[in-house]
């Protein structure tokens, strides 16, 4: 008897939800947080992600019977409550490996966080985390470099990195920024950083800061007898521009350039990281409208997502928020972003709201960046959370100080070392602390000024997205 | 010069300089002994005092001292660093200026 076609509608979970699946070592394993319209029951809700987000549409289609969809079909294989809510699910989703393009990360935003993410049956949804699979993570470059390549180009051993955003971030002339960037990075510092907002405005063409920055750059290395860098920001209206300005900066002897990646996208990211990689260049990463995204616990994407998917994608440092700062940021959610970055092996562990084992089978490690409202004072709690491998960046921090940059660039200098001999040492850094930075500062009037000066700043405020606490 | 780490703060005292051994030695590290009278930012292969010392433990920080005194002795106008090398991650992991010349510091 042939079969005819079969038109009309059927319920995701007769095929999607497939609670006896065992996932494959090769598959992409998704966790959603998600809730379901009133009417929705919860598995159904969950196949719908699974199925939207790979072989389904809304109807049955003739074109079904063409293909083996079982070969390509998502499982819904694990649901549970959210821990403390009525509404809300945690889902697990496992693609097959032949649903993405090797290399893309585009080809995994488009699948995973397409359409589902608009679906009127579900009120609103989150991506929590993505277990990528080793044989796609060998698809990719990764960092351009690698946090161990990147110590051994500059000679910086045993400590975190330093740096400082340049302020005021908009209206200063090249050469003016030039300035700024040689008084901090004679102070001490190892690198300093265009804003996010400095691209090439009328008051500052891009190739004018270039060309002042590197000539500071030059001169504080011979006078220091350090390497130093500037993150010159290379991030463009266009591909073909974000090209020019990197290899301009190739050119004049830069060894670091800056992307923002979210706002230049995965594609034009991509082509530069690769760039990078080519011409010996490092990256620094910035992360702008990654909160417009990743902030809200009910629906969007977890910022851990975006840095696992920037790992792949290439990046030498990677903002990663400061946990003691003015921005937000969980201290164990921040921990587990950390740890995905610098990590080959990263195990689950829910109280960090990593839900599955990633191996990241060798690809290069990435420098998380803690930026954002830190100074003096925060120092041993800083080097105490992010350890050596971390860029820890203090703006305001430096050029705030009452005697100018350079000496709020060494403040910061001998608060580090400090901090990094007293650990050394055997010291307690959490409970010691402020005791070390006094000590220190009896020997550095530079030092004891800038603690004067921020004594009594802090951003005590509860975190709005934070880790599930977990029963038991 | 103010290059490497710990060159912000006032020269390491004997007693701070060997519990910086001790602490690359607890941490399984091979250390290496590496001198140059002529710092330069671009230079990353400065002279070996001889091979690195592997297999050490934290009590023995007089023999890493007792090198390092040697090589002062031999180079009495260089800069001399300790660098930390750590096996499992194939790279130099620390490394500070234990030594520099008299006149500069």
């Amino acid at each position: 008897m042939p079969s005819v076609f079969k038109a009309g509608v059927r319920q995701y979970r007769e095929i999607y939800w497939t609670p006896g699946y065992q996932p494959r070592e090769t598959d992409v394993l998704a966790a959603f947080r998600l809730i379901p319209q009133p009417e929705v029951r919860p598995e159904e809700a969950a196949a719908a992600v699974a199925a939207e987000s790979s072989t389904a549409t809304w109807t049955t289609v003739w074109t079904d019977q063409l293909t083996t969809l079982e070969r390509y079909q998502a499982h819904a294989y694990r649901l549970e409550p959210a821990p403390g809510r009525q509404d809300q699910y945690l889902a697990c989703v496992a693609y097959p490996l032949e649903l993405f393009e090797e290399g893309s990360v585009t080809s995994m935003m488009a699948s995973i966080t397409g359409n589902v993410f608009g679906f009127k049956a579900i009120r609103a949804l989150r991506l929590e985390d993505l277990r990528i699979p080793v044989a796609l993570v060998k698809t990719f470059q990764g960092p351009p470099a690698g946090i161990q390549v990147e110590r051994d180009r500059l000679n910086k051993y045993g400590r975190p990195l330093i740096g400082a955003t340049l302020k005021p971030k908009l209206g200063l002339s090249a050469r003016n920024y030039g300035r700024a960037c040689f008084e901090l990075l004679r102070g001490g510092l190892d690198f300093t950083k265009d804003d996010e907002n400095i691209t090439s405005q009328p008051f500052m063409r891009w190739g004018d800061r270039y060309q002042f920055v590197t000539e500071a750059v030059r001169k504080a290395e011979q006078e220091t007898g350090e390497r130093k860098g500037h993150y010159l920001n290379v991030t463009a209206p266009d591909c073909e521009q974000m090209l020019e300005r990197a290899d301009f900066a190739r050119q004049l002897g830069s060894p670091i350039i800056m992307h923002d990646y979210l706002v230049g996208g995965f594609a034009a990211h991509t082509t530069l990281s690769r760039w990078c990689r080519r011409n010996g260049m490092l990256l620094h990463v910035h992360r702008a409208l990654h909160a417009v995204v990743d902030r809200q616990k009910d629906h969007g994407i977890h910022f851990r997502v975006l840095a696992k998917w920037l790992r792949l994608a290439g990046g030498d440092h990677l903002h990663t928020g400061t946990v003691v700062g003015k921005l937000e940021g969980d201290r164990e959610a921040t921990l587990g972003v950390v740890d995905l970055l610098r990590e080959d092996y990263v195990p689950a562990n829910r109280r960090r709201g990593i839900y599955f084992d990633q191996d990241w089978a060798s690809l290069p490690a990435v420098l998380p960046a803690a930026s954002g409202g830190i100074h003096v004072w925060h120092m041993p709690a800083l080097v105490e959370i992010f350890g050596d491998d971390s860029v820890l960046q203090f703006g305001g921090g430096s050029a705030g100080h009452p005697q100018g940059s350079r000496a709020g660039a060494t403040a910061n200098r001998v608060a580090l070392e400090a901090c990094v001999q007293a650990r050394n040492e055997g010291r307690d850094l959490a409970g010691e602390g402020a005791q070390i930075l006094k000590e220190a500062a009896g020997r550095s009037p530079e030092l004891a000024a800038a603690l004067e000066t921020w004594r009594e700043i802090r951003f005590d405020f509860q975190a709005v997205d934070t880790p599930d606490v977990m029963p038991g | 010069m103010m290059l490497e780490t710990y060159s912000y703060l006032p020269s390491l005292s004997e007693d701070q300089l060997a519990a910086q051994i001790r602490s690359i030695l607890s941490r399984r590290l091979v250390i290496g002994i590496e001198f140059t009278t002529a710092p330069d930012p671009y230079d990353h292969y400065w002279s070996m005092w001889k091979l690195p010392l592997f297999d050490l433990d934290p009590v023995d920080a007089d023999l890493v001292r007792a090198e390092l005194d040697a090589c002062r002795s031999a180079n009495p106008d260089a800069f001399i660093k300790i660098n930390g090398y750590d096996p499992v991650r194939q790279g130099q992991v620390t490394s500070f200026i234990a030594s520099k010349p008299r006149r500069d510091s």
